[in-house]
């Protein structure tokens, strides 16, 4: 992908688009179009409404503070997690609904919608994949959520300290796996640790029986859990119920409802960004508050990170809206890298160069269904 | 002990694939239907216990489960296969139209019980060291008695019946069966209701166990099928046991290859005796 | 909007090559692949990996994937020769299988689940070109071919082996021959549409081959109408552009969005098989083409 051809499809996607753009200029009260790029359907249907819950709390928010001169208003296309559906669903957000603002999650979604857009200069912003290789895919391609390989580096002097010390990894197969794979072999001898095995599964296995009986042979002092989504709620209850007592951790993936609320769960230990509910700041205190009047329960990772990414979308417009400037993807980026750093849930996002937010990160343990900050 | 171990548990894995398989192989067996929706029977009677557990109602929703099986697979066959028969549809037609049914159906469920991983919370579940190394969960010793107490009165009831004789002579001739003036309809639907209800006890056990999802059923339809094919068309013995040496296979696997390749194994399995042995393992030569 | 319109057009074109090919074998040669989607795959790998490595010439890609997934052909026609009709079934979906395994492993020509990224932009000899016009021109010849074979001595050859095995080979055809010959134009067709493909969408993973994928081209071929040369076309245009269509209603609440487009997609399906089953263009033609 080299720069003149960008720039040459760019330059037609413009001379085409302009004449429809145009019209709609006219009204100041159209609202802007936050697509997003989530598996409503499918076996990973469950974080499409988590991500959409998020997002949708974050309008309501923008609209009680005024914010913005114009509404904001989602545009859902549904990707099953599937990244040909994610592309089709890309493009339309672009050329039909002139979307301002994406939200995508999913790593091979994300980067098979990136190019595109980088080629329609679309922000596309991802609250919910933490692969490693999500970094730096287009200079329109932000991450508002910590990618893994700085979870799990966080995580490693705490394993240590709790004396955590033979680690067995179950993992799936692909670049985040991988991420994790690579960051435990290499950190954890040097943290005085080991890796005591290592079991990569397929996506669509459904028994773990097998698995933890190798997983016992290896005498783990914990077993860590690298895939996401329901699968992650099977291998917890496949591993608990064939024996394996040892504790059971992982990476903010595991944030979900489904993993959270059943029995099996009590006391898993995992990473995420850092959430102070009660004692945070003033927007995430309001954020908690509001989330659990609105859905009745309490806010998870992913619903936090998708508030932030359209409060991010938000806090950029009002700023263009300031200078009069129109609302699009090169602007949206100019503000960005001049501003660095904004008032997010969970404290202050602080973004690179290459659009990729880091912030602090907490350790979890799940108590009686409920996520508990620990360290 | 690793291999016990493994063996152990492709035994309890095994069990349920047999029955589900034998449901399968029933069906298809005696009216030549390739039951593509199979699996989706097997996904609505797990969610139908789920929703009665969850009621405190272990009785009823394991009746109300096999009901809805039963419901299900007799709807199948009045509603879907019937008329396209009718028309003498290729086996392919019945398989689009099937594979229609188990979209639709998994995405009901999908909005009506939440999409996700679901289970039933159940101490038969936990396994408890029996010997040093050796982990067996209270379940176990219920899928193999259940297993067995369903085999065996299945078989009485296709030798010693006159219902369960008459859907034998289906499968091996059904224009004779015409001939002695037996509805072949009325033996197509019974195939499907003993079939389907085959699905449930095995589809409330995997509840417990691995738990389900509203795309379950694809796995369970694949497994099916396979082993119907390794066992032998028309074979329920060998259904049965093909779906039993194919839990055993995905599970003893682990001891040789890596865990990602589990899955792969039973398929190569099928694969090889297509190619090898295409009749299966107690399958009469045919000459399709 | 044209953008999307034709974004929605190279994707209908390579389904419409994907459901042509397959309607090759299952119309013509009564060889029911559920495998179709693994040498999709196997052409969209070869043809990411040659514009990677080598040059991203779309002549090149297409040529690569046709070989690779054309020569693999043997893995399903070996099967195809020796069992027929739901044995053959079986054995395609354990291929299926067992390739979504491969491609998720064998991560120096895959990618693994990561897949091939950034392949770049596709040229012509030398000259960067769409692949809308290039997936046209490729749907058109294999078309063009369809109908030049099913009329000559090859497609009737096919025909006889479709509708009576035992005569044909009675007769003095060579019925071995004849099949895999007909795997092999098929699988490398759909090869042709993976490298279309991988170019098209600048990335691959092996979440575009799995077995719903094979499912879905399948579906098209059955809608569309086995055995008719148009059927295909409109049933990947039907398939496609259902969910895109259902995309425009307001009135789905967006979390139910997925979920009811599934349902029309398959309630369609079942309903179209009750009450058409040779498909929406199968009537139009002779008759029914399967047996």
């Amino acid at each position: 992908m080299t720069g003149p051809q960008i720039a040459r499809r760019a330059l037609l996607g413009t001379a085409l688009a302009a004449p429809i753009i145009r019209p709609s200029f006219a009204q100041g009260s159209d609202p802007y179009i936050i697509g997003t790029l989530f598996p409503m359907s499918g076996p990973n249907a469950e974080y499409g409404s988590l991500f959409t819950n998020g997002a949708a709390l974050a309008i309501e928010h923008a609209a009680a503070d005024n914010m913005l001169r114009r509404p904001m208003r989602i545009q859902a296309e549904d990707t099953q997690a599937l990244p040909q559906q994610g592309v089709i669903g890309m493009t339309k957000l672009i050329n039909v609904d002139k979307a301002h603002y994406v939200l995508v999650g999913f790593t091979s979604v994300s980067k098979a919608v990136a190019p595109v857009a980088d080629r329609g200069k679309t922000v596309t912003v991802n609250g919910g994949a933490v692969g490693p290789d999500l970094a730096g895919l287009s200079p329109y391609f932000w991450n508002v959520i910590p990618l893994a390989h700085l979870e799990t580096q966080a995580f490693i002097p705490f394993l240590m300290q709790r004396n955590l010390k033979r680690i067995a990894l179950v993992y799936v197969d692909d670049p985040l796996g991988d991420a994790i794979l690579g960051l435990l072999r290499t950190e954890l001898p040097k943290a005085g640790g080991t890796l005591a095995g290592t079991f990569s599964i397929p996506r669509t296995a459904q028994q773990f029986g097998p698995v933890a009986a190798r997983i016992r042979q290896a005498r783990p002092d914990a077993v860590y859990i690298a895939s996401f989504g329901a699968q992650q709620a099977q291998i917890i209850k496949g591993l608990r119920d064939n024996g394996i007592r040892t504790p059971l951790v992982g990476y903010s993936a595991l944030s979900i409802p489904t993993v959270t609320a059943m029995p099996e769960a009590e006391g898993v230990i995992f990473t995420s960004q850092k959430f102070d509910y009660t004692g945070g700041s003033e927007i995430t205190r309001r954020f908690a508050a509001d989330f659990k009047a609105k859905y009745g329960s309490e806010p998870g990772a992913y619903n936090a990170n998708y508030y932030n990414a359209v409060r991010l979308f938000a806090l950029l417009a009002k700023e263009l809206e300031a200078e009069n400037a129109t609302v699009d993807g090169e602007n949206l980026r100019r503000t960005l890298l001049r501003v660095r750093e904004f008032d997010l849930v969970g404290g202050k996002g602080r973004f690179d160069d290459q659009g990729n937010m880091s912030a602090d990160i907490q350790v979890n343990e799940i108590r009686g269904g409920r996520v508990v900050p620990i360290a | 002990m690793l291999f016990l171990q493994l063996l152990l548990q492709g035994i309890q894995t095994g069990a349920l694939y047999a029955l589900t398989a034998a449901g399968f192989a029933l069906i298809f067996g005696a009216t030549r239907i390739f039951h593509f929706a199979h699996g989706t029977a097997f996904t609505i009677a797990g969610y139908v216990f789920l929703a009665c557990w969850r009621i405190d109602q272990p009785v009823l929703g394991a009746l109300a489960a096999i009901a809805a099986a039963v419901l299900f697979g007799l709807g199948m066959e009045r509603f879907v296969y019937r008329p396209i028969q009718r028309h003498e549809g290729s086996f392919f037609t019945v398989f689009v139209a099937a594979f229609g049914v188990a979209v639709v159906v998994q995405n009901l469920v999908g909005m009506i019980a939440g999409r996700g991983f679901a289970s039933v919370d159940t101490s038969l579940s936990m396994a408890e060291e029996v010997l040093p190394e050796i982990f067996l969960a209270p379940i176990f010793w219920v899928a193999i008695s259940v297993a067995v107490v369903l085999f065996a009165a299945l078989s009485a009831f296709l030798t010693r019946t006159h219902a369960g004789v008459a859907l034998r002579a289906l499968a091996q001739n059904p224009d004779l069966l015409r001939a002695y003036g037996l509805s072949s309809n009325r033996l197509s639907m019974l195939a499907f209701a003993v079939g389907s209800a085959m699905v449930a006890p095995a589809a409330i056990l995997t509840a417990m166990t691995t738990g389900l999802n509203e795309a379950v059923g694809h796995h369970v339809m694949l497994i099916s099928m396979a082993a119907t094919i390794v066992g032998g068309v028309g074979s329920l013995r060998g259904a049965a046991l093909a779906g039993l040496m194919l839990g055993v296979a995905e599970s003893v696997a682990l001891q040789f290859v890596d865990t990602q390749w589990a899955e792969g194994v039973s398929f190569l399995v099928l694969f090889a005796f297509i190619i090898f042995r295409p009749s299966g393992i107690f399958g009469v030569a045919q000459t399709r | 909007m044209i953008a999307y319109a034709a974004n929605l057009a190279t994707i209908v074109a390579i389904f419409a090559i994907l459901a042509a090919t397959l309607n090759f074998i299952v119309g013509y040669a009564g060889i029911f692949s559920v495998a179709h989607a693994v040498f999709f795959g196997l052409g969209a790998y070869a043809g990411a990996q040659v514009a990677l490595l080598l040059m991203p010439d779309a002549l090149l890609a297409c040529i690569a994937g046709a070989i690779v997934a054309g020569g693999l052909s043997l893995c399903l026609a070996l099967p195809a020769l020796r069992v027929r009709g739901e044995y053959f079934v079986a054995a395609s979906l354990g291929l299926q299988m067992m390739a979504t395994t491969l491609f998720s492993e064998a991560k120096a020509f895959t990618g693994g689940i990561g897949g091939l990224v950034g392949i770049p932009r596709p040229t012509l000899f030398g000259i960067e070109v769409g692949v809308l016009p290039l997936a046209l021109v490729a749907l058109a010849l294999i078309l063009f071919l369809t109908a030049r074979l099913q009329r000559g001595a090859f497609g009737r050859t096919l025909q006889s082996v479709r509708d009576a095995e035992s005569a044909a080979e009675a007769l003095g055809k060579n019925v071995a021959a004849a099949k895999t010959l007909a795997m092999a134009f098929a699988c490398a067709g759909a090869g042709i549409a993976g490298a279309l493909f991988a170019l098209h969408l600048s990335f691959v993973n092996v979440e575009s081959f799995t077995m719903d994928q094979s499912v879905l081209v399948m579906a098209m071929v059955i809608i569309g109408g086995t055995g008719t040369l148009w059927g295909p076309v409109v049933g990947a245009i039907i398939l496609l552009s259902l969910p895109s269509g259902l995309a425009f209603l307001p009135f789905i609440p967006p979390t139910e969005v997925g979920a009811v487009q599934q349902i029309i997609y398959g309630l369609a399906m079942t309903l179209l098989m009750i009450f058409r089953p040779a498909g929406l263009v199968g009537d139009l033609s002779k008759g029914r083409a399967t047996s």
